[in-house]
Formats: structure tokens, C-alpha cells, sequence
């Protein structure tokens, strides 16, 4: 259950071993625009992570894509997703991928922390996607 | 009265240097052609929800941009962004009002939902909209879609009418999405079934359905618990029961509930071997699954269980081997259907109007053999709602 997922994880993982992270932790504060980040989250800034998720564009098409948005909810049934409730995943420069259904498995370096375009913020969680499984 | 100019002139004498600086007063005109075009096609998610925010706190003065770009890009092409920052939004403007019950009453709006929030959000403050506010919800009580039926009964609940509580649902994420609502907005529910959402671990062809409703639970309770939160002053549970029991033990203490302990909700011991997901704002959610050996389950929770003759079931599944369906069919922006089966290896998503007719017929075949059971209603459901999605 969700609340399982709040433990704080006994993992003995090699070096380079992906760091298992799920929404239940990148989701579980109120997001307000400049507040401080929860040590929780701001912790794996820089780790190499695995994350489960729903793939979706960041712009209508049909088109295969570079980037895309990993979420949590494949329904909008809770809403607009929050900011923290999105990890904005970028793969490298000339790779791309179709949006697969269902969920998917995301693996790269996560960096967390706002990242502001025109005065606005427009992510907190940014990740150097190596795979899409 | 015959007025003096000199007096005229000493007038504008004064007001002259007022007048320069009323720009300033009022502040900047804002652009909501501008805004709204922003809040629609930015490229940027974080752009879009920024200028949302700004188009739905700009109240009746934006809503004719809102309306004519809309009109001119076609109203589904609205993002879900726009639509529930301006159900958020606390206005009761008239307009408002008027262009959220335009949106909720349209049952191609693939929005509806939110918009249906927006005015139950508002029943309190309606002033004199509220009666229509609340026939619209009474008239979306039983809406085949369970958000636009939950945030219908919401309204009403919010609106005084605690009967809704008690309806039928029949939806496991209704079940916990109405309370969640209502205690999101202080009205203290039935706190059993949030509690029940807590421990939910059912999933849907890998889709963690539970387990979704349990993290939007769990912010909810944690909210309205505060200090009295078994972790309010950090830690961490011991393990899953001992987070069920914590959790019930807080939420009884403050709410004089007599609450039971949730047990945890795991999907059937059955290997299933494929499934349908059709989720649908406008007819409804439908979910099918079944076995290799024709066991076949009806509900996000499989909670419904029909057996179709092993002779029939054969015929079925020959019909589905052959299918050869891509991952992706027509650009899904809210609506979708989505087929998974193990063998051959298939998963493709659909958007309306792009399910090929060979998987249209399948499931039209799937739809007889389910009526061959016996059961008509799951089967005409299942018919309905394909024809949103069959390719023209």
C-alpha cells in the first residue's frame, strides 16, 4: 500500500544500481511555488532512480518524442497533475520513443529542485532518461 | 445654471494630472486572447498551468476568450489545465457559471467532470444559481461516468443533501473519491471507505488502481489529521499493518467514528492471460479481463465473473490471435481504449475513432460471448461503448 512506500528503504545497492522511487514519496507534500523541498525529495537529487509510471506528451501528437512526462494517474481522474506530481523525462539528444500504453518503467539520473522559464516554474523533477522499459 | 469657465478650467487643472495616472490605478490591461492562446498551445506544461491559473482568476473578463478560442479549435481541444483551474477558481461570476454548466452538460465534453466539480465547488456561494447548480448534479446522480457521478453527488452533498452519500456505486474509486472530496472540503464523511482506499493494492491489467487512490487517500487524511497523524512527528511505520492500524486508531480518535480495521485488497488468485480497458468521460469506464481457459472478469475490480463455454471461448481467442494491433492508434488526448493480451505479445491504446475494424469486430465478438452468458447489460454496455472508438 502507499503508505509502505513512505518507509524509509533498507537498500544495500550497488554503486550504480538504480534507486527505486515512486510517487507515494515525490507526491506526498503540498507543492506551493518557492517553498523549500522536503529533505525526502531534495535527498535524491542527482541519484540514479527507477521509476514507475504513465508516459504522456508534453505536446498533442503522434509523432515519436524526445522528452516526455511521466505521471502518475493515466486518467486525469485527480485532476490537473501538480508539479510535483510529474517527473519531466528527457532522453539523449537523437533518441526517441513512441508513448507506450500502459505503465512503464523509467531509469536515469533525477535532478529535483525548480527550473524556471519566463519568470514561471515549469518543473521540479527533471530525469536524464537511460531506458524506457 | 450657467456654468463659469473659469471654474472649468480649474477643474481640469486638477483632474488633469488624476487622469494621466488612472493607467496606473487599474493596472495593466490584461490580453486574454493572449492568455488563453498561452494556456492552450504553450509548449511547456508548467507554461500552461501558470497562465490557467492566471486566465481562471481573471473571472467573467476572460471567459469570452476562453469561449472563442473554443469555438475556433474545438472545445475538446481545451486542455484539462484550463478547465479545472477555472473549476478551482472561487468566482460565481455569471459567465462563470454559465461556461462551467455549458461544459458540464455536454456529454462529448471529454472535460465534463471537472467542470461538474467546479460547480459543486460553488453551491455554497452560488447565491441564487445554486437550485440549478444542484439539478444539474441531481440530473448526473447516476451519469454512466463515475467522476462526472461523484462530483454530481459531491455537489449535492455539498449542497445539504446527505442522501447521496447512501447511493448505490458500484466503482470501487468512486467508493473513496467522494469522501475524499467532502473532507477536502472540511464536511467530515463516512471515513470507512478512505480508510478501506488506504489498504487497496488491486490492479488492472499492471494499471495500480488501488494503489493510486490510496496515495491521493493518504495526502487527504494526513491533511485533515494535522498533528494527530501517527508520523505527524516523523518515523516511519513498521509495515503495512501496522500503518492500517495506526491510521484507524488516529481517524476514529478524531473523528468519534467507530471505524474497523481496512484489510488489504489484493487482485484475485487467477492468472489472467489479457484484458480491455475503455475509459470513457463521456459513457463510462468498462473493464474486461479474462483466462486462457474462458474465465471472464467484468470491473476495474474483476468483480463481476462469467465462464464462457470452452467451444465458444476457442472461437473467441482464434479471432483475437490473429489481431496485429500497433501501440499507438490516433493521438489520445482523454479517451482511449486499451487491449493487452500475452499471446501474441499485444498492447495498443486507442483514441476515438481509431480502433481498427478488425478489433472493432473482435470485440463486438467478445460482446456476444459475454450476452451468451447471460449477461445482456454488460454486453450492450460493452457494444455502446465501442462505438465511440471504431474507426470511421
Amino acid at each position: 500500500m502507499a503508505l509502505r512506500l513512505l518507509l524509509p528503504a533498507l537498500l544495500l545497492l550497488a554503486a550504480d544500481d538504480p534507486l527505486k522511487v515512486g510517487f507515494a514519496k515525490l507526491a506526498s507534500f503540498d507543492y506551493q511555488e518557492g517553498m523549500t523541498l522536503p529533505k525526502e525529495v531534495t535527498d535524491l537529487d542527482e541519484k540514479l532512480v527507477e521509476i514507475r509510471g504513465f508516459m504522456q506528451r508534453e505536446v498533442p501528437g503522434s509523432e515519436p518524442v524526445n522528452s516526455f512526462l511521466l505521471i502518475n494517474d493515466a486518467c486525469g481522474c485527480n485532476g490537473t497533475p501538480k508539479l510535483n506530481e510529474i517527473v519531466f523525462c528527457t532522453l539523449p539528444d537523437g533518441v526517441t520513443t513512441d508513448i507506450k500504453p500502459g505503465v512503464v518503467t523509467v531509469s536515469g539520473k533525477l535532478y529535483v529542485g525548480e527550473e524556471n522559464e519566463d519568470d514561471v516554474v515549469i518543473m521540479i523533477y527533471q530525469l536524464d532518461a537511460d531506458t524506457v522499459k | 445654471m450657467r456654468v463659469n469657465a473659469l471654474h472649468v478650467l480649474l477643474v481640469l487643472a486638477v483632474a488633469s494630472p488624476l487622469l494621466a495616472l488612472l493607467p496606473l490605478i487599474q493596472g495593466p490591461v490584461d490580453d486574454w486572447p493572449k492568455e488563453v492562446e498561452r494556456a492552450c498551445a504553450s509548449p511547456r506544461y508548467g507554461l500552461r498551468l501558470a497562465a490557467a491559473r492566471k486566465v481562471a482568476n481573471g473571472g467573467s473578463a476572460a471567459v469570452p476568450a476562453v469561449v472563442a478560442w473554443a469555438d475556433k479549435n474545438g472545445r475538446n481541444a481545451l486542455p484539462q489545465t484550463l478547465v479545472d483551474a477555472i473549476a478551482d477558481a472561487a468566482t460565481t461570476e455569471a459567465p462563470v457559471l454559465d461556461l462551467l454548466t455549458m461544459w458540464a452538460a455536454d456529454r462529448d465534453f471529454y472535460w465534463r467532470a471537472s467542470a461538474l466539480r467546479g460547480l459543486a465547488l460553488r453551491v455554497r456561494t452560488a447565491g441564487y444559481r445554486r437550485v440549478a447548480i444542484l439539478k444539474l448534479c441531481k440530473a448526473h446522480a447516476d451519469d454512466p461516468a463515475w467522476l462526472a457521478r461523484t462530483h454530481a453527488r459531491f455537489g449535492l452533498a455539498l449542497g445539504g443533501d446527505d442522501g447521496a452519500m447512501a447511493l448505490p456505486e458500484s466503482d470501487p474509486r468512486a467508493r473513496a473519491r467522494l469522501p475524499l472530496l467532502l473532507l477536502q472540503q472540511g464536511k467530515l464523511p463516512p471515513l470507512q471507505p478512505l480508510l478501506d482506499a488506504l489498504g487497496d493494492e488491486r490492479t488492472f491489467q499492471e494499471t495500480p488502481w488501488g494503489q493510486q487512490a490510496a496515495i491521493e487517500t493518504h495526502k487527504t487524511l494526513k491533511a485533515w489529521l494535522g498533528d494527530d497523524h501517527p508520523l505527524a512527528k516523523g518515523g516511519a511505520f513498521a509495515d503495512t499493518a501496522q500503518a492500517l492500524a495506526a491510521m484507524q486508531a488516529a481517524c476514529s480518535k478524531k473523528s468519534g467514528q467507530a471505524l474497523t480495521l481496512p484489510q488489504v485488497a489484493r487482485d484475485r488468485d487467477v492468472t489472467l492471460a489479457g484484458g480491455v480497458e475503455l475509459l470513457s468521460c463521456k459513457n463510462g469506464d468498462q473493464f474486461v479481463q479474462w483466462t486462457d481457459d474462458g474465465r471472464v472478469f467484468l470491473g476495474v475490480d474483476a468483480a463481476r465473473e462469467l465462464t464462457v463455454p470452452a467451444a465458444a471461448w476457442a472461437e473467441v481467442s482464434k479471432d483475437r490471435t490473429a489481431l496485429r494491433l500497433p501501440n499507438a492508434m490516433g493521438a489520445v488526448v482523454c479517451d482511449s481504449i486499451r487491449l493487452r493480451w500475452a499471446a501474441p505479445q499485444t498492447h495498443g491504446k486507442a483514441a476515438p475513432a481509431s480502433l481498427p475494424a478488425d478489433a472493432t469486430n473482435w470485440l463486438k465478438r467478445l460482446a456476444q460471448a459475454i450476452e451468451d452468458t447471460g449477461d445482456a447489460k454488460a454486453a450492450a454496455d460493452l457494444r455502446a461503448g465501442l462505438e465511440q472508438f471504431a474507426s470511421r
